[in-house]
């Protein structure tokens, strides 16, 4: 420590090293957060459900999708990350996810919506089995942290069926 | 800065150091704001920088006692051997211009 040179190196050292504990304990705090989510999704219509020439179906619905998940953030919530699946079964996959929208929520404020709209990506199966099929609809997010850890977690929404013929 | 000096720098900076983080991280938790706690130790920081490596009066309490010039080349006629006393009597007279 005896030049200015020496001591400066010293500080800026331990004050990273400090920092990096810092962020340590601030991702730990997530843990004590524990977040009371909420989503409910309606289909309003089947726009239309047919099948392509190479055998697989598609299907296109209008929807309402509900959410409450503004206790999912922290201070140390930079986004949540979120999108809806449909998940149903198959004889050739025990389980299919089909992602249908996403979106990006920056803050809290931002978490309580209600949107209106068609499915974002399409809803095309591994095969011609949708007819009939019952299937859920899962609500996903990802917790996006500023530092640490990154938690997941989703709602799962029975109930919901596609008709037995194509329109 | 003197040794004593060096010692209270370094101690002064660690203790410091870690009370600004601690006083940081409970700060940006009670407010739930990430970014005052960065700010908080940011500026912490920038101030403890300023106290510790700048070579204030306050390290310089115990300065190092440099024996006199005079004094020291009395030491040195003092060893027994001969061949040492030539040398640094030669030392000594090199230096001596």
């Amino acid at each position: 420590m005896h030049s200015w040179g020496y001591r400066l190196n010293a500080v800026a050292t331990f004050s990273l090293t400090v920092l990096g504990v810092m962020c340590g304990m601030v991702s730990f705090s997530d843990n004590f957060n524990h977040p009371t989510p909420s989503a409910d999704v309606r289909v309003l219509n089947i726009n239309w459900f047919q099948r392509h020439p190479d055998g697989n179906d598609e299907v296109s619905m209008t929807m309402n999708i509900t959410a409450n998940l503004q206790s999912l953030f922290t201070w140390n919530t930079k986004q949540v990350f979120v999108f809806l699946a449909a998940e149903y079964e198959t004889p050739m996959n025990s389980l299919n996810q089909v992602s249908l929208w996403d979106g990006i929520i920056p803050t809290k404020e931002h978490a309580r919506f209600w949107i209106h709209t068609a499915n974002k990506y399409r809803f095309i199966d591994q095969g011609s089995n949708l007819r009939g099929k019952d299937f859920n609809l899962t609500l996903h997010w990802h917790v996006m942290p500023k530092t640490g850890k990154m938690f997941a977690d989703k709602i799962v929404m029975p109930g919901y069926h596609l008709l037995e013929d194509y329109r | 800065m003197d040794w004593q000096g060096q010692k209270l720098s370094e101690q002064l900076m660690q203790i410091m150091l870690v009370a600004v983080a601690v006083a940081a991280y409970v700060t940006g938790f009670m407010i739930e704001s990430f970014r005052i706690m960065m700010l908080i130790y940011a500026g912490g920081v920038v101030l403890i920088a300023l106290i510790t490596v700048q070579n204030w009066p306050l390290f310089n309490r115990h300065p190092l006692k440099w024996l006199e010039p005079s004094v020291a080349d009395e030491y040195s006629k003092e060893p027994p051997q001969q061949q040492a006393a030539a040398a640094s009597s030669g030392k000594k007279k090199s230096t001596k211009k």
